[in-house]
């Protein structure tokens, strides 16, 4: 196992040209930035699930919370969905993001002020974005549903964390890039694009009629297929291979899974049943087949690295979460380009399959690898170990139960659901009635993960209140030798 | 290096940054990528419409829009009053009264409202030459009318029963409307004649067709 | 290598791209749109909502209605009828080419047939079927119709007489398609359910008006109000267990008719171009002088 390597300047001072930076130092210069992202991303989750209950509560008693008009099913599932998704997703990939990009560079973070400022800025502006779509100031659009106000802070938040980000990669060491580089440069300026394409054209000088809907369904696929993907993708490509202490399979299996998703990816939001043109969603259609070939590629990549070792991963509970993810990416990858090559998309796109899917990507790939991540990172951080490992598995285990039982049964609701919206001769009121009982397990599911997320901000937490116990004890203890060094002297 | 007194115990060793080894991509994932690529091709021929806007699942073409159009029964009267505002509006009036010293008035006219279509339809396509007495009054004018529907490029047999159509129902004209197989059958009937008509040939005409 | 520009622009051309395929293709296909014409008839199609549907268009936005109700309608095939409208003046020579073109039917039905038109001859065909039936069939002025009809499960379903299209959106913003069917699709939902008070005793209370539904009910969207000299003629007719107490009634608020009139004012039946359809005909009028 490698150590950390020695530096040859004071542990204050800047580097010399020429000298390595040691692990511990670029952890130190990340420590409060980062620190500052994962907890908040926590808060927002556990925020969002909680949101996530309630609006999966509303369905077996429609009559619960029905009486204040902040609390009614459409203002709170947006209001959940931005939560998870700007809240904890995009905050902690980009957390974890400038963390992969500081060590695979071998360099400070750059300007830790930047993120600082724009971790405040991003925080402010999803709280006054989720307040507004609960106050019903939504903009109607999807995955969009923050007022302008906020995006715009938002949007500031992110271009510092993104420059952060860029600079930090600028001042990598070595011109050799790991596959997780080209996915997170890319990622970085990847959500600056779409998002202020996106807000400018919808909210700032609108576009006209079904344009609209275009360009939300453009800026929803980009932003939960390809996004996510990349900057999840980036973080698996780092975990996978260190934390089993192998080199990642093939360079270039990562290298096509970048050019492919780069390149399909972002074609393949429109629908089938859409008012639009029928080349928009034969494109997406095509698009959508082609997401095969990453998957097939992370999937195959991943395997390779860990060969056997898949069975001693439960060792490491950071390693199966980030394990657990890639399966999870492999699925619903599969549940998205084998619909597009059954030609079915159009059967299944209003149904639950859909949210399935979705949640897929968001729960059970893209946050699953941030909290291996997480997990990680943050002790790297702190300089400190969790207080149990068993408390990281409980929260694996309640985040795994809770998405399997919050996924499957919408997809199968979905599926029965999809195949009797085809047949006119069933009442459309039975076909709500038919999918009570799969709501009903996923339900549960919602709250596990719920639990599995709580357990997640008190891990957090639990690691900084020891780290500062720590240190209060620290200097407790070399106030007391100090005084003791002296009374000694004295006699 | 230097313990940090301030910094509690290292959290034991780490592994180091990963590295990727060079295996190299298994061919069948190309197979598979060409495979797409063919299936994406036809399909894309199939249901695209070749980014045509205006064809919609399931249809695959605008010319197959344009068979499972509704047909009008009857006269486009619609389009005959664009037509007659486009063309006939110049000389004939917007009302349909007239022009002094350009052309009679059309509103009310015994040759516009007549039972049989055989002679009003001749008029636009031959144009006309000399006096005419419409509604009692005579009038002549010395530039005569073009054949303003001389051909079929000028205007089409469904474009001059539609407006003939429009004149014979508008300001207060009760008659039938043209429809564009009589039109076709005159014009056949006429031939490549290239002199105008007159009031005497009119006279001399079938009303019926 | 120095990778790092190479990357940028592999991933810029790669956003660029699909960029330019639904961002800026749209907007000249789509968002160049303007209205457009039904077809044969020719009126300006589409009209913009009424002043308090728009306000309604809020409210629906606002509550997040979208995450719930879909406003696409699909079509899968389009099929043909043949009408006969009128039966001319050979009555025999037409009861025999309804023979031909029906083969099930007999000589008793057919002479009945044509009493009581207009009647469908042939449903459900294809276009060539019957444009060939309505050729034989115009045999001594008798006058069949070709119908164009669209199916789908949506429209067999009754959310809709045809698909969705562009226009059909052009002056909303913002166009809340809706990704979900957990209640009905409301594309066309104005023709089928036309009535203002029915919709506001749905929003109080949906399982008064659609037994075992599941939609949350939006009472903060009324009032309760204290009776004072008479009870409001808006004043919603509850049954005993939703009732408010006696002296009072539950009034709906401004948003709440809003919303009711945009519900209403969903409509997704105009006969397009790009959307063929045939409506019947309305009763023609004599002659009149057209509007300048």
């Amino acid at each position: 196992m490698a150590e950390v390597s020695s530096t040859q300047s004071t542990a204050t001072g800047a580097p010399s040209a020429g000298s390595v930076i040691a692990s511990a130092e670029i952890d130190l210069s990340c420590r409060v930035p980062l620190l500052i992202l994962f907890l908040s991303a926590a808060v927002w989750l556990l925020v969002g699930s909680a949101l996530a209950l309630v609006a999966s509560i509303k369905f077996h008693s429609p009559d619960f919370l029905a009486e204040q008009a902040w609390l009614t099913y459409g203002r709170v599932r947006p209001a959940y969905l931005n939560s998870v998704l700007y809240g904890f997703c995009v905050q902690a990939g980009l957390g974890v993001a400038l963390w992969v990009l500081a060590r695979l560079g071998r360099t400070l973070l750059a300007q830790p002020w930047l993120v600082i400022l724009g971790g405040v800025l991003w925080n402010l502006g999803v709280t006054i974005g989720v307040a507004e779509i609960l106050a019903g100031n939504t903009t109607g659009f999807e995955n969009l549903e923050m007022p302008s106000h906020a995006a715009v802070i938002i949007f500031l938040g992110y271009l510092l964390l993104g420059i952060a980000g860029v600079l930090t990669f600028h001042r990598r060491r070595g011109r050799e890039l790991f596959a997780s580089q080209w996915f997170l440069f890319a990622a970085l300026f990847w959500f600056a694009w779409i998002y202020s394409t996106a807000n400018l054209l919808l909210l700032t000088f609108p576009a006209r009629g079904v344009a609209q809907a275009v360009l939300t369904w453009w800026y929803s696929d980009n932003l939960q297929v390809v996004w996510l993907s990349l900057a999840g993708l980036a973080a698996v490509f780092y975990f996978v291979p260190k934390l089993a202490g192998r080199e990642l399979h093939s360079h270039y299996l990562a290298l096509f899974t970048f050019w492919f998703l780069v390149m399909f990816a972002s074609w393949s939001g429109i629908p089938g049943t859409a008012p639009v043109p029928a080349w928009m969603p034969t494109v997406s259609t095509i698009a959508t087949a082609f997401l095969i070939l990453p998957v097939i590629a992370v999937a195959l990549n991943v395997y390779r690295t860990m060969g056997r070792l898949i069975v001693v991963a439960s060792g490491n509970p950071a390693l199966s979460f980030v394990l657990v993810g890639v399966t999870a990416f492999v699925i619903a990858g599969l549940m998205q380009a084998g619909l597009a090559l059954l030609d079915a998309r159009q059967i299944l796109h209003f149904t639950w399959f859909t949210t399935a899917r979705s949640q897929l990507q968001f729960y059970g790939f893209f946050s699953m690898v941030m909290f291996g991540a997480i997990y990680h990172i943050l002790p790297q951080l702190m300089r400190t170990e969790f207080a149990s490992a068993k408390l990281l598995r409980v929260h694996l285990w309640l985040a795994l139960v809770g998405t399997v039982l919050m996924v499957v049964p919408w997809a199968v609701g979905g599926i029965v659901q999809g195949i009797e919206l085809q047949d006119p001769k069933v009442v459309f009121i039975n076909i709500m009635k038919g999918s009570l009982p799969f709501l009903r397990v996923s339900t549960i599911g919602d709250l596990l993960l719920l639990l599995g997320h709580a357990v997640f901000l008190c891990n957090l937490i639990g690691l900084v209140v020891r780290f500062y116990r720590a240190r209060a004890a620290a200097a407790y203890a070399a106030v007391t030798a100090d005084l003791f060094k002296a009374a000694e002297a004295k006699t | 290096m230097n313990p940090d007194p301030n910094e509690p115990g290292s959290p034991g060793s780490e592994a180091a940054e990963p590295k990727a080894a060079r295996a190299s991509v298994p061919v069948w994932l190309f197979v598979l990528f060409f495979l797409l690529l063919y299936w994406g091709m036809i399909y894309f021929d199939q249901r695209s419409a070749w980014a045509d806007p205006q064809v919609y699942i399931p249809y695959h073409s605008a010319a197959e829009l344009a068979v499972y159009q509704s047909r009008l029964e009857g006269p486009d009267i619609s389009r005959g009053q664009l037509v007659f505002d486009r063309t006939c509006a110049l000389c004939h009036g917007p009302d349909g009264r007239g022009k002094p010293g350009q052309a009679p008035p059309l509103a009310g006219s015994d040759w516009a409202s007549a039972a049989g279509v055989n002679r009003l339809v001749r008029i636009p396509i031959l144009g006309f030459t000399g006096p005419i007495q419409v509604n009692g009054q005579q009038y002549d004018f010395p530039t005569g009318m073009t054949p303003i529907a001389a051909t079929r490029e000028l205007m089409s047999d469904e474009d001059l029963a539609n407006v003939l159509s429009f004149v014979r129902q508008a300001w207060g004209n009760k008659a039938s409307p043209v429809t564009p197989e009589q039109v076709k059958i005159i014009r056949d009937r006429i031939g490549n004649r290239s002199t105008q008509l007159t009031a005497e040939e009119l006279k001399g005409l079938p009303e019926n067709m | 290598m120095n990778y790092g520009p190479l990357l940028f622009l592999a991933a810029f051309f790669a956003l660029a791209g699909s960029w330019f395929g639904f961002v800026l293709t749209p907007q000249v296909q789509l968002g160049q749109l303007q209205q457009t014409n039904t077809v044969p008839a020719g009126a300006t199609y589409p009209v913009a909502r009424p002043g308090l549907g728009h306000q309604g268009l809020e409210v629906y936005r606002a509550n997040g209605c979208a995450s719930c109700h879909s406003q696409q309608v699909g079509q899968t095939g389009t099929v043909c009828d043949v009408v006969l409208t009128d039966a001319g003046t050979n009555p025999p020579a037409l009861i025999q080419t309804l023979l031909q073109v029906r083969p099930g039917l007999s000589e008793a039905e057919a002479k009945t047939f044509l009493g009581g038109l207009p009647k469908p001859v042939l449903e459900r065909v294809t276009k060539e079927a019957a444009d060939a039936a309505t050729k034989a069939l115009t045999v001594g002025g008798a006058k069949p119709q070709v119908w164009i009809v669209p199916t789908g499960p949506d429209i067999a379903r009754g959310w809709g007489k045809r698909r969705t299209v562009a226009e059909d959106f052009l002056f909303d913003y913002p166009v809340m398609l809706g990704s979900q069917r957990i209640g009905p699709d409301l594309a066309d939902v104005g023709a089928r359910l036309p009535d203002a008070n029915w919709h506001l005793r749905h929003l109080y209370a949906p399982r008064l008006e659609v037994k075992d539904s599941t939609m949350p009910p939006y009472r903060f969207l009324f009032e309760k109000r204290r009776i004072e000299r008479a009870r409001s003629p808006d004043a919603l007719p509850l049954p005993a267990r939703l009732a408010p107490e006696a002296g009072y009634e539950i009034v709906p608020t401004p948003k709440a008719k809003a919303l009711v009139a945009y519900v209403m004012s969903l409509r997704a039946d105009a006969p397009l171009f790009v959307a063929p359809l045939t409506v019947a005909a309305p009763p023609p009028e004599t002659n009149a002088v057209p509007a300048k």
